[in-house]
């Protein structure tokens, strides 16, 4: 298939991060945060000002998801793999992880088609700062942070790997 | 089998005590690492973070109020004192060896009454890791090796393991052990093996209780292994019988796999 343009719907969302061992995986999900680059902004409005003004300070680009408790085995990305199978050996690891949204066009995701994220290096990328199981929900939360140094994330149309 | 699963699958076990049919629901189970900013803000494309030290708890267990002689109200009366933790969550059905386990000694710093519905509730509120009980590793999550199982004399594991990680490692772990009952005198162990099969498995250097009169000793607690100490691929549970002729445990082990854990 092609890539689409167009409008989309969440269910051709598919998270990507990589497991322990550096592979990546597709986790399954049913919430994503914000997605993208946060600015934080300094007020720089003075009293004489005509109107309120401000300047972007910094870039962020912390993930958080959620979704079910899962012990699937791991499986190559693009098919779902167990949830607490690839997150439990990462929370506090700083290996950094790739980590990829891939946005699919009214399909399942194609090259062509919006995906955030990047592709680790030994210097580059995620690490994963909480993993949280609702036993009661059956359910997990998970936040991912750049680790220090590392490259911007970033909206592109080629695959992170 | 593996997948996705409901809360009603899942045991919880503190101290010698199965309090599984005593409380309507525990957590959320967290394992979190707080955020330093270490950005070069001229330099870095992006806001960047290291992991601080972690927090670990199982946050709350929401217990039903009961005055029977093995419920948690009567066992576990008390706040100001830690307990062993170990939550097993099966996957569609009871929990057995390989499932998830959450684990640790965590301080109780609270017990709370109340209600929910009509029905009244005695909830055990946790913090953090106990400081008495610090050991080298703030993992939680590890594998069930013996779910709540009556085990009998001489009865010999023979049977294959658990494969965790699909590795070995050389980062060591710890073992976390609930003895349920029992008469005597026994030795419960981890052992691992490179090959999955009865004849490859030997003791785990350290994981292991030596022989224990359990008739008198603490039935729960943790065993933490070296930082250094290989793991092979396959683990599984062993009793070498003492005096004892019956023995009940919940049995898990705790791989640990990052330098950060």
């Amino acid at each position: 298939m092609t890539a689409n343009t167009g409008r989309t719907i969440y269910k051709y969302t598919d998270f990507r991060v990589d497991d322990s061992s550096g592979t990546l995986r597709s986790i399954p999900i049913n919430s994503l945060s914000v997605v993208g680059i946060t600015w934080d902004e300094q007020d720089m409005t003075q009293w004489q000002d005509a109107v309120k003004n401000a300047l972007p300070t910094f870039p962020d680009a912390p993930i958080e998801i959620s979704g079910a408790f899962d012990t699937s085995a791991a499986a190559t990305a693009g098919t779902i793999s167990g949830s607490h199978t690839v997150l439990y050996n990462l929370a506090g690891a700083t290996t950094p992880l790739s980590l990829g949204v891939f946005i699919g066009i009214r399909h399942t995701w194609e090259s062509g088609e919006p995906v955030f994220g990047i592709t680790s290096t030994a210097a580059n990328g995620y690490w994963c700062s909480r993993y949280t199981v609702d036993v009661a929900n059956a359910t997990y939360s998970a936040r991912f942070v750049l680790y220090p140094g590392s490259a911007s994330p970033a909206w592109g149309t080629t695959a992170i790997t | 089998m593996a997948g996705r699963t409901q809360f009603k699958y899942s045991r919880l076990y503190l101290n010698n005590i199965n309090v599984s049919c005593y409380a309507q629901s525990f957590g959320p189970l967290v394992w979190e690492f707080g955020e330093i900013d270490a950005t070069a803000p001229m330099c870095d494309e992006a806001k960047g973070y290291f992991p601080d030290i972690a927090s670990v708890t199982p946050t709350v267990v929401n217990g039903i109020m009961d005055n029977s002689a093995a419920s948690l109200f009567t066992a576990l009366p008390d706040a100001g004192v830690s307990h062993t933790f170990t939550a097993a969550i099966g996957s569609r059905a009871a929990p057995v060896q390989g499932d998830p386990v959450f684990c640790g000694r965590f301080q109780r710093s609270s017990s709370s009454h109340g209600d929910s519905g009509g029905l009244t509730l005695f909830n055990i509120n946790f913090d953090q890791w106990d400081s008495d009980y610090i050991i080298k590793y703030n993992k939680p999550w590890g594998v069930l090796l013996s779910p709540n199982t009556f085990y009998t004399s001489p009865n010999v594991n023979t049977s294959t393991g658990v494969d965790d990680y699909g590795a070995a490692t050389a980062l060591g772990g710890y073992m976390i052990y609930h003895v349920l009952t029992v008469d005597g005198t026994a030795t419960l162990k981890v052992q691992d093996a490179a090959t999955n099969v009865d004849g490859s498995f030997a003791d785990l250097s350290g994981a292991t209780t030596g022989l224990t009169d359990w008739l008198t000793a603490t039935n729960y607690g943790i065993v933490a292994l070296g930082q250094t100490a290989t793991v092979r691929r396959y683990l599984r549970y062993q009793i070498v019988w003492g005096t004892a002729t019956y023995f009940r445990v919940v049995l898990s082990f705790v791989r640990r796999t990052s330098l950060q854990h």
